[in-house]
């Protein structure tokens, strides 16, 4: 996932991203990495966002192999910010990566 | 209209820095279209790309916030309509101005709420901001995830100021002034 997120209902906007998410790690056992580049969310997204983190970390305890990496561009601390808060809650691998290019 | 002194208008928003005013109904591809023209706008105005995100977040906050009360209302277009407000403050702050015209008894309510985050700190502010985020979801709500006020507090540099003013109609314009 990659951009600027700020639907008015984001919870229908990201309704099939945590579906997809949510069967993959209940129907295969293949492990699943994110790779995120997101930018801006509003906070509707923060919160579907924060969904998404959760069938990861509760697959995590269970065993399983997720992974998140979040690349920033280092111009924008912002980022950095809300992906440290997401990352505070989380005990799988989660990287915050530097965006170089 | 033929009374309207537009180069006192101009002379005034000139004097106060408004980079971007609005005033009507506001749709969701407005409030994208008016977001994507605020971004050229910071960034003409060299605006650090971290001050730049405050703004747009606080103006998409604040906007998104005035059409989910519209719509929990029932509210028509005008009823629903906005005025926005965003201005450089300083060399390295802007302010963000919206308001919205609301039941009297919400503005009561709304205005306790800016109060209560206008005195908590940092700390405090992230605190409740996670709190809510663990909030379990309202399944009826079609709105929001009440994290939008919480959010702005966080954004901005000084304490949240909310104004009431009565209209003739019984009801009262909210404004909500954030300097990020």
């Amino acid at each position: 996932m990659a951009g600027d997120s700020y639907p008015e209902n984001s919870f229908e906007f990201f309704n099939d991203v945590i579906e997809w998410v949510s069967d993959f790690l209940d129907q295969l056992d293949k492990p699943l990495n994110l790779e995120l580049k997101l930018i801006y969310m509003n906070t509707s997204s923060v919160k579907a966002m924060m969904d998404i983190f959760d069938l990861l970390e509760a697959a995590h305890l269970k065993g399983r192999a997720v992974s998140v990496n979040w690349y920033y561009d280092p111009r924008n601390e912002r980022v950095i910010e809300l992906a440290e808060e997401f990352k505070e809650d989380c005990t799988f691998s989660f990287m915050i990566i530097p965006d170089e290019k | 209209m033929q009374d309207l002194d537009l180069l006192s208008i101009r002379e005034q928003f000139n004097k106060e820095q408004i980079l971007l005013c609005f005033n009507g109904p506001i749709t969701r591809s407005l409030i994208e279209e008016i977001g994507n023209a605020l971004k050229n706008y910071l960034q003409a105005n060299d605006a650090e790309p971290s001050a730049a995100m405050d703004v747009f977040g606080t103006y998409i906050e604040m906007t998104q916030n005035i059409r989910h009360y519209a719509t929990s209302k029932g509210y028509t277009e005008i009823e629903g309509a906005a005025t926005i407000v965003v201005a450089r403050h300083d060399s390295t702050h802007y302010a963000i101005l919206a308001g919205n015209i609301v039941e009297k008894e919400d503005a009561q309510l709304l205005s306790q709420r800016v109060e209560a985050l206008a005195s908590m700190d940092k700390a405090e502010l992230k605190a409740a901001y996670k709190q809510q985020l663990r909030k379990p979801r309202d399944q009826s709500a079609t709105t929001g995830a009440g994290l939008g006020l919480l959010d702005i507090a966080r954004k901005s540099s000084k304490p949240l100021n909310a104004n009431l003013v009565d209209t003739e109609n019984g009801k009262t314009l909210f404004s909500l002034l954030a300097i990020v």
